[in-house]
């Protein structure tokens, strides 16, 4: 225990400078959405009357008594600053990749002590296995105090939604955060083997980092959209369909009289022109068939339930701690391989 | 050279870098266990890279290495398990104190001996609390070498430790690996390109010019197998065989004196260079 101690302490003082860059950073934004947390509850407190209006979500008010305008622009411009918090926490695993991991080997061989390092230690990648250790988990622990305030704010936002069954700010708030965060910390980590030196390897990983988790998100989209099912807009009766806020939204566009579900861009690539629109959704290729009311379609989503929530959460952090255990293990090739300086 | 029972050897090494220039050419090296080889040569002439490969930094191109009998390409932790290295710029931690940096070494190595390390330090008055990045190129050279003593290796790689140090700090700096050497009964190599630094600590000499073994013999040997009387030549101090068999004689000044330890490697660098210059 006291050699983790040890290790722990050593750890923190060769990378004593980032690690407080990011400390700080997690607590001014974790400080912030508890403040703004509370902020709305005692807003919403002071005045039910005025977001209980019409609904539950004080956005679904329409009409808004004059008695209720100014408090409902500063409730709406404490939640919009409140948003952009949450914004931070989605950044926060890429800049953690960035700060904390690109460095972690980089400055070693920049600075010659992987010389030291490396003819002390018997194996290099039991050397790199304790090198990243403590900073990963320092970086995870520090996301996770983020995941959560993200998820209390959300919850101070939408109070009436079941978090743990609604897609709202899907990678903003919760588990996928920290997971995010184990990807974005071995990738900046493999960034910085390879390049050996600080700050190309910080440049540079901004770059790979960025571009992996595009890559990821692309090709979850895609499993998303083989997985997720059609949601019209109007019932065929034409009335307004309840919109599900609770379900992930993998895409926009018509369902086809025939079944088939297709984007706008879809059916622009199609040849369709789908240019009008009645009032029950149904989607019209020209003005002359509006008239003779003969539809492409009708406005649809594809949409993932709520319900598969924890689901989605699994395996978009499993997929990213995945991303990341590869990354450890080229880190290791590339660490095996390669000169101390 | 034939040693029996080597703690450091080669067989045909050959170092080519991407660039494609050849940093070592058929290197044959049997070193015997015990006192201080000073390996000398001037830059570039391939010390480092000789240095690196027995300690598994630098890959060789053609041939092998072998430290204690054990190749550090097939077998990278049980060679380093008996080898101290000392880098050619310290190459300490910023953030960490002198005393870190002895608890870092225990951590990466267990066997390492921090109250050795750390006893050789207090003699030199270097504190332990002391920042790596507030000590002088001298105390850091020091830190670096406490380090490698620390490890109780039996063979220690030094890879010019001495190039960025002001005389005195040179001269305390051998003094302090003379005397653990002599103590333990370990093995050195310590690289150099300034003969002069290192005459007086080593007991052996390996000269390396344009990336082959020019030298390998004890210093005493080295200096008797060149000298000539004055009825040779009137101001020649030593002479070496050149490429067409005649001689090249090394003249400096008034001759009748025994050539200096850097004047016996200035004539292997000479010849030597005139040797691949007719290859």
């Amino acid at each position: 225990m006291s050699g983790a101690l040890t290790w722990a302490r050593l750890s923190f003082r060769q990378q004593k400078w980032e690690l407080l860059l990011v400390v700080l950073g997690v607590a001014g934004v974790t400080a912030g959405m508890v403040w703004f947390a509370n902020t709305l509850e005692a807003l919403r407190v002071t005045s039910p009357q005025c977001l209980g209006g019409v609904s539950g979500d004080p956005r679904m008010s329409f009409s808004v008594p004059a008695a209720c305008q100014a408090f409902l622009t500063e409730y709406y411009e404490t939640e919009n600053w409140a948003s952009n918090l949450t914004n931070l926490a989605w950044a926060a695993p890429f800049g953690m990749g960035v700060i904390l991991g690109a460095p972690l080997v980089a400055r070693e061989i920049d600075g010659g002590t992987a010389q030291l390092a490396w003819s002390l230690s018997r194996s290099r990648v039991g050397w790199l296995l304790r090198r990243i250790a403590f900073v990963t988990l320092f970086g995870l622990v520090l996301l996770a105090v983020l995941a959560v305030g993200s998820e209390l704010l959300t919850g101070a936002i939408f109070p009436d939604r079941t978090l743990g069954e609604d897609f709202v700010w899907f990678g903003r708030r919760g588990i996928p955060i920290v997971a995010r965060g184990v990807g974005a910390i071995l990738l900046g980590v493999l960034v910085g083997a390879v390049v050996g030196r600080v700050l190309p390897a910080v440049l540079a990983s901004i770059l790979v980092i960025g571009v992996a988790f595009t890559g990821i998100s692309l090709a979850l989209d895609q499993v998303n959209r083989s997985e997720a099912t059609l949601q019209p807009m109007y019932a065929a009766s034409g009335e307004p369909e309840q919109f599900d806020m609770a379900a992930l939204d993998v895409a926009f566009g018509i369902e086809t009289v025939d079944g088939e579900f297709m984007t706008y861009t879809d059916a622009f690539e199609d040849g369709f022109t789908p240019n009008f629109t009645d009032e029950n959704g149904q989607v019209f290729e020209s003005e002359a068939d509006l008239q003779a009311g003969e539809p492409i379609g009708r406005d649809a989503r594809l949409v993932i339930a709520g319900e598969k929530y924890p689901l989605l959460v699994l395996r978009d952090s499993i997929v990213a701690i995945l991303v990341g255990l590869a990354a450890l293990a080229l880190s290791a090739v590339v660490v095996i391989r390669r000169r101390p300086a | 050279m034939n040693v029996t029972n080597p703690v450091l050897e080669t067989r045909g090494l050959a170092k080519r870098y991407r660039r494609g220039v050849w940093a070592l050419q058929g290197i044959d090296l049997e070193l015997p266990a015990g006192g201080i080889t000073a390996l000398v040569g001037p830059n570039a002439a391939g010390k480092s890279t000789l240095i690196k490969t027995w300690v598994g930094f630098e890959k060789p191109t053609r041939g092998s290495v072998r430290v204690a009998g054990i190749d550090p390409w097939k077998d990278r932790s049980g060679a380093l398990t008996h080898l101290g290295y000392v880098p050619q710029s310290p190459a300490l931690y910023d953030g960490l104190s002198v005393e870190d940096h002895l608890d870092l070494a225990r951590q990466l190595r267990p066997s390492f001996d921090r109250e050795y390390a750390r006893g050789r330090l207090a003699q030199l008055d270097i504190p332990a609390d002391r920042g790596a990045r507030s000590l002088s190129g001298g105390q850091q050279a020091q830190v670096a070498l406490a380090i490698a003593l620390g490890t109780r290796a039996p063979i220690l790689l030094l890879d010019e430790p001495l190039a960025s140090l002001d005389p005195l700090a040179r001269r305390e700096f051998l003094h302090v690996l003379t005397d653990a050497v002599r103590g333990d009964g370990a093995t050195a190599l310590l690289s150099s390109h300034i003969v002069t630094d290192v005459e007086q600590a080593c007991d052996r000499l390996i000269v390396l010019g344009v990336g082959r073994i020019l030298l390998h013999d004890t210093v005493a040997a080295a200096e008797a197998a060149h000298a000539i009387s004055s009825t040779e030549h009137p101001n020649a101090v030593a002479s070496f065989g050149a490429p067409d068999g005649s001689r090249i004689w090394l003249v400096r000044g008034t001759g009748d004196r025994p050539a200096t330890l850097d004047e016996v490697v200035l004539g292997y660098l000479a010849s030597g260079r005139s040797t691949a210059a007719a290859a």
